[in-house]
């Protein structure tokens, strides 16, 4: 029973000792992605999406000497499109995503880094289409690598190189009757500044 | 040299994701649907019969309907527009309101239908009725645009009259849609002698089945 006050004194007095070597980031970029609908209505169709603008906030700690443990919320502004046999091409429904993942991030040769993380997304609502509903919350397991570069004192600029992997189904596809989930996976890119306290 | 703790966090990340990515959605197999084509005598070689379809193509959308002010009937026809669109997932179908009768693609009046003409799908309810007209222009393969749709009280006044336009506005926007036949199932919107209130599985079923089938009518006009 004393696991929980412990955890929770932890959790609050680590992150306050550690403040000081806090670091947060803001990126812009884009991520794109496999096709997330395969139907068939007499022929083929397929759902793909687009570039998505994404904007994504960063924040972490150090947990050992060299690795730093911390988030990454991402919204993302996506379009799909339908290709359909003996039909034109066309704009499908647009879609928005939130994601939080947790990771462990660390150097691989001078300011080249490394990522690994799992987290939650979410396909939110729309108007009309597949994403009406929204989607349930996916499990997604992401990595990649980060190159800083520093600017001046504690700010720097940061490039970010980020794959994940989803399992993509929306509650509008399962109310019309699709079966299992579509693999998804994504790479995204994104430029932006970071700050660590000194 | 890197650390043999960062080669393993790496290889379980691969080795959970290839494990993970092994997985096609599965679609549904939307069987569920009646006949909505269009059947039209022709005669070049003597009487003969044909089986048409139509859906509006993605570059006539959304399609354009006017819709006579009087008794909410606006109202209505919205709320079928809504439910019609709702019915789709991927946009194959959208429908906007105009104020302009002399550029819509259909035309909803609140009166009687005019004497017959050679195609008419009518729909009728205790307290109101409805019919919309399809022109096929002489040759069977365009349809004459605006679609013509008449929907008008029986009963005026009557109590279940809102409800009763409700309804008739959504199955006469379905034929516009291109649902050129009757259900012949009684809980079906496309009844035709509709009482629902929502699109059935078979409704939805059939629609989605009519966008996703070759048309062989092609809208002609304004």
């Amino acid at each position: 029973m004393r696991i929980l006050p412990t955890t929770l004194a932890l959790a609050l007095v680590l992150p306050a000792a550690l403040a000081g070597q806090a670091r947060y980031g803001l990126t812009l970029g884009a991520t794109g992605g496999t096709r997330l609908v395969t139907d068939r209505i007499f022929q083929d169709i397929e759902i793909t999406q687009g570039l998505a603008p994404t904007v994504t906030l960063s924040a972490s700690l150090p947990v050992s000497e060299r690795e730093r443990g911390g988030i990454e919320v991402a919204l993302g502004f996506g379009k799909t499109r339908i290709k359909e046999s003996g039909f034109p091409t066309v704009d499908g429904p647009d879609f928005k995503t939130l994601s939080i993942t947790g990771g462990v991030q660390g150097p691989i040769i001078s300011t080249l880094g490394w990522r690994f993380g799992a987290g939650l997304l979410k396909y939110l609502p729309e108007k009309e289409g597949i994403f009406r509903s929204g989607g349930p919350l996916l499990l997604i397991l992401s990595g990649g690598a980060d190159y800083r570069l520093p600017i001046r004192g504690p700010v720097g600029v940061v490039a970010r190189l980020r794959y994940d992997y989803q399992r993509f189904n929306t509650d509008e596809l399962q109310s019309s009757g699709f079966g299992r989930t579509q693999d998804v996976h994504r790479l995204g890119l994104g430029l932006g500044i970071e700050y660590q306290r000194p | 040299m890197i650390p043999r703790s960062r080669l393993l966090l790496g290889a379980t990340f691969v080795a959970l994701a290839a494990a993970l990515a092994c997985s096609d959605m599965v679609s549904p197999t939307r069987g569920t649907r009646y006949d909505w084509r269009l059947i039209v005598d022709y005669d070049s070689a003597g009487p003969r019969l044909d089986t048409l379809s139509f859906h509006w193509p993605r570059n006539r959308l959304p399609v354009r309907i006017w819709v006579e002010d009087s008794l909410e009937l606006p109202s209505r026809v919205r709320e079928g527009i809504a439910l019609w669109k709702g019915a789709l997932l991927y946009g194959e179908w959208d429908g906007v309101l105009v104020s302009d009768s002399a550029t819509a693609d259909v035309i909803v009046r609140l009166t009687q239908p005019p004497p017959q003409i050679p195609i008419r799908l009518a729909g009728r309810v205790l307290s109101c009725s409805g019919a919309t007209d399809v022109d096929t222009v002489g040759t069977r393969f365009e349809l004459a645009v605006p679609v013509r749709a008449y929907i008008f009280p029986t009963i005026p006044g009557a109590a279940d009259l809102t409800q009763c336009l409700r309804t008739v506005a959504a199955h006469e926007l379905g034929h516009t849609l291109g649902l050129f036949q009757h259900s012949s199932d009684s809980l079906d919107l496309m009844f035709s002698e509709p009482t629902a209130r929502f699109l059935t599985e078979r409704d939805v079923g059939t629609i989605t089945n009519a966008y996703h089938f070759t048309a062989d009518m092609f809208p002609v006009g304004p």
